[in-house]
């Protein structure tokens, strides 16, 4: 079965979401995909924070901020398992926005502009084969749509490419569910 | 008339055309007026905006032409959200867009609400 939780920063998604895909791993594998890359030693200090939080959950950590897809022809990874993607929202930053460390600064390589529709792909992708395995996915993604907006161009492709990805996910998804500080409404 | 309202690129127009086998759309996120012959008026919120920007209030424009728009689907962005706009005619026009939602959500015979591409009900 395949999830997807979205809802406004810092309202519970990835607590939740933990939850939901641990229920969800019974007895098979439970594994957490890791989409963060770090750059920095903030990045880092995020990094042991959020390992911390998971601490004891039982989640076995897969390193992939880019490249969804190559997840289901790994020879260590198990399509029948649970996995919790954390976020949708940084896999397309990743994907979008790539960058170099130069000289131990992070440097902007510029947008990419085929990462909206490749992103999109490699998700949905990613969401059916691991149905078609017997697994399930819990995707956690950000709702950033509900402000006033007017911001520059790579910023707006940016909203408009991840909520085209939530709306691609919503589709193949068995259940989407908006979390609203610790609430949850079911959508689907 | 039904209201139908949700976040940027969340997949409003899309759903009314489905859910209410709508045939017709008048567009006025860019430029323009509501063209109350049409099925569907969507990105009022642009309407919204331009009016702020002259000053005038769009839902008393919408109040003055209420027969006008008694049997359409009206579509809004919601901008509600987020930090408050530090330019006063985008904050002017935030304001504005949420008082309409109000008046139309109000008048409206059904209210939906759009999330990522599923719309719900809620009136």
């Amino acid at each position: 079965m395949n999830v997807l939780i979205s809802g406004g920063c810092k309202n519970g998604k990835s607590m939740y979401a933990q939850r939901i895909a641990s229920e969800l791993a019974a007895c098979g594998p439970l594994y957490y995909i890791a989409t963060m890359i770090p750059h920095d030693e903030e990045d880092r200090a995020r990094i042991r924070r959020h390992l911390k939080e998971r601490d004891g959950w039982g989640f076995e950590t897969l390193e992939q901020g880019k490249n969804i897809a190559a997840l289901i022809d790994r020879d260590d990874v198990d399509l029948r398992g649970s996995f919790l993607l954390d976020s949708v929202t940084a896999v397309l930053e990743n994907e979008m926005f790539p960058v170099a460390l130069k000289d131990g600064r992070i440097a902007f390589l510029g947008e990419d502009e085929d990462a909206p529709e490749r992103v999109r792909r490699e998700l949905v992708a990613f969401a059916s084969a691991v149905k078609e395995a017997g697994g399930s996915v819990v995707f956690v993604s950000d709702g950033i749509y509900g402000d006033k907006g007017g911001y520059n161009p790579s910023t707006e492709h940016y909203r408009r490419a991840l909520a085209n990805a939530d709306r691609a996910l919503a589709k193949v998804c068995d259940r989407v569910t908006e979390v609203t500080y610790g609430i949850t409404e079911e959508w689907k | 008339m039904i209201f139908v309202f949700g976040g940027a690129y969340q997949g409003k127009t899309e759903y009314a055309l489905q859910e209410f086998g709508a045939k017709t759309v008048s567009d006025i996120s860019e430029a323009g007026e509501p063209d109350f012959s049409k099925d569907v008026v969507t990105g009022i919120e642009g309407f919204v905006s331009r009016c702020a920007e002259q000053g005038a209030e769009p839902s008393e424009y919408f109040a003055s032409r209420r027969e006008q728009w008694e049997n359409n689907i009206l579509i809004v962005t919601d901008v509600s959200q987020g930090v408050v706009p530090i330019d006063s005619k985008v904050r002017a026009a935030r304001e504005a867009n949420g008082r309409l939602m109000i008046y139309l959500a109000k008048e409206a015979d059904q209210v939906h609400r759009v999330f990522c591409g599923i719309g719900k009900r809620i009136k």
